[in-house]
């Protein structure tokens, strides 16, 4: 590493460092200064210090709300690998049904929240669902995306070298959709997770969502901050580890020379 | 053969018949689910005052002024944002990082938090809605700043246009497609953010509207206002569309 890009390097780190200590003093600050009432805001000593109790209580609210996201992705992510992949195959079909479900990926979902639980009640079913629906947009028009990195020429060139179809799959087709398919994996996380905790903040009894929301209701203010750390953190760990995989996923079109 | 967006309408138009008939022949409950003839009807009545809906153009108005609030707030930073990032490599290296977290979090469990500190009014739901539509506006502006060939921009030094005409003939147009992009998802995000917070803090606006539907179980009215709020995201991308007809060549 030459001496200009490491002392790039540390400026990087010193703005990150920087950011973080920013943060926490305009955080502590705002309380120091009366500028918000304590009993809506924690102090980041408080926080940290109810840190542990909360995170003993909110497990089983952890296990509950990481339980219905897991369903909800695997519903809303299978139910767009299929659809997508059908619709897909042929290019009228594509054209005709993709403005609808790229349209869906922004159209406010969350005012159907009174229906489904008009249908399905204040249930998991209804979590789930609304988890699973949240998936479902950004996830298919990613696989229609990763359809159309499969480049014709590419599945010519390895069959005129005699490759098999198992084989072909496995050296063309999967590489070159999977960097999409991975990152439409994440956008519907954040979307299925954000769809669960939405249910569960707006009728849910257990949960992540509904926990945080007695902790606000009741003023447990220290405990409350805790929870959304711990929740944020969790969150932030799983999305930016699917970022990343996806982003390794993706090194092979890069070359190096 | 029939145009794919032909086919789109008259398959929307087909769906809507099926719903309408097979409610109406099977004889499901009025609470449960409505026919699209009543929904019209419900929203007919609604819109010249012949309904009992709660101050409707105040609820209505409210929420698109919470919108547009959020929107200009989100547009005007996240423009800043994404420019400075995209202009300056150290501090884009450094901030990548924290800029990717907070948008990996599912910002709607900060919501009893934003509520606590910023109180349940236009204040708190426009700040949500801000926090879930600007990050997609920073990194469309970063990205489309960033991939701007740099060919174009030896070629405008080499013609010694100004900073002025070197951003106006050569900067904005290559990076628009990307902005607007951002712009027209950050929309979509925002109005997500803003009638989430709504449906949960149901004390004004539409969610006040939904609530009032939902609660005394006035299901045409209840769909008639998920198709508003749908229409409104419709119209904001409609009119995007418009916009990069006109700007992006």
């Amino acid at each position: 590493m030459s001496a200009a890009s490491s002392s790039a390097t540390r400026t990087v780190i010193a703005i990150r460092l920087a950011c973080g200590v920013l943060a926490l003093l305009a955080w502590d600050l705002s309380l120091r200064l009366g500028l918000i009432d304590p009993l809506f805001l924690a102090t980041p000593l408080q926080t940290f210090q109810a840190l542990p109790k909360t995170a003993v209580a909110s497990l089983p609210h952890i296990a509950v709300s990481f339980l219905s996201f897991f369903q909800a992705l695997a519903l809303g992510v299978g139910a767009a690998v299929v659809v997508g992949y059908l619709v897909n195959t042929s290019t009228y079909a594509s054209r005709m049904f993709m403005p609808i479900f790229q349209a869906g990926v922004t159209l406010p979902k969350v005012t159907l929240l009174p229906v489904l639980v008009l249908w399905l009640g204040i249930e998991k079913t209804t979590i789930i669902t609304y988890g699973a629906l949240s998936a479902f947009f950004p996830m298919i028009v990613n696989v229609a995306a990763a359809m159309q990195e499969v480049k014709p020429n590419q599945i010519t060139l390895a069959r005129s070298l005699g490759l098999s179809r198992a084989a072909i799959m496995r050296k063309a087709v999967i590489p070159a959709m999977l960097p999409v398919l991975a990152s439409g994996l994440f956008y519907a996380c954040n979307a299925a997770m954000m769809g669960v905790f939405i249910v569960e903040l707006a009728v849910a009894r257990v949960g992540v969502g509904a926990y945080v929301h007695d902790l606000a209701v009741t003023f447990r203010t220290p405990e409350l901050y805790a929870a959304v750390v711990l929740t944020s953190l969790m969150t932030i760990a799983i999305n930016l580890a699917i970022w990343y995989a996806a982003r390794h996923l993706s090194k092979w079109r890069t070359v190096d020379i | 053969m029939i145009s794919p967006a032909a086919a789109r309408a008259a398959l929307i138009v087909a769906l809507l018949a099926i719903w309408e008939l097979s409610i109406y022949l099977s004889g499901a409950s009025n609470i449960l689910i409505a026919r699209p003839s009543q929904i019209a009807v419900a929203a007919w009545n609604m819109i010249v005052g012949a309904s009992s809906a709660p101050d409707f153009y105040l609820n209505i108005g409210l929420t698109i002024f919470e919108l547009v609030v959020a929107y200009a707030v989100a547009v005007v930073i996240g423009l800043s944002i994404g420019t400075v990032v995209a202009n300056w490599k150290v501090l884009g290296d450094a901030l990548e990082p924290l800029l990717l977290a907070l948008y990996a979090l599912p910002k709607v469990i900060l919501y009893p938090i934003i509520v606590l500190t910023a109180g349940a009014g236009l204040a708190g739901k426009a700040f949500f809605g801000v926090l879930v539509g600007i990050f997609v506006i920073i990194f469309n502006t970063s990205a489309g700043l960033r991939q701007i060939d740099p060919n174009y921009l030896r070629l405008s030094d080499s013609l010694g246009f100004g900073p002025r005409r070197r951003f106006f003939s050569v900067i904005l147009p290559a990076a628009a497609p990307t902005v607007l992009a951002g712009l027209r998802l950050g929309f979509g995000y925002t109005l997500i953010g803003v009638l989430t917070a709504e449906l949960l803090t149901v004390n004004s606006g539409l969610g006040r509207l939904i609530d009032w539907a939902s609660f005394n179980f006035y299901t045409p009215d209840l769909f008639a206002l998920i198709f508003l709020a749908i229409g409104l995201g419709i119209l904001g991308n409609m009119a995007f569309s418009s916009l990069e007809r006109r700007w992006v060549r």
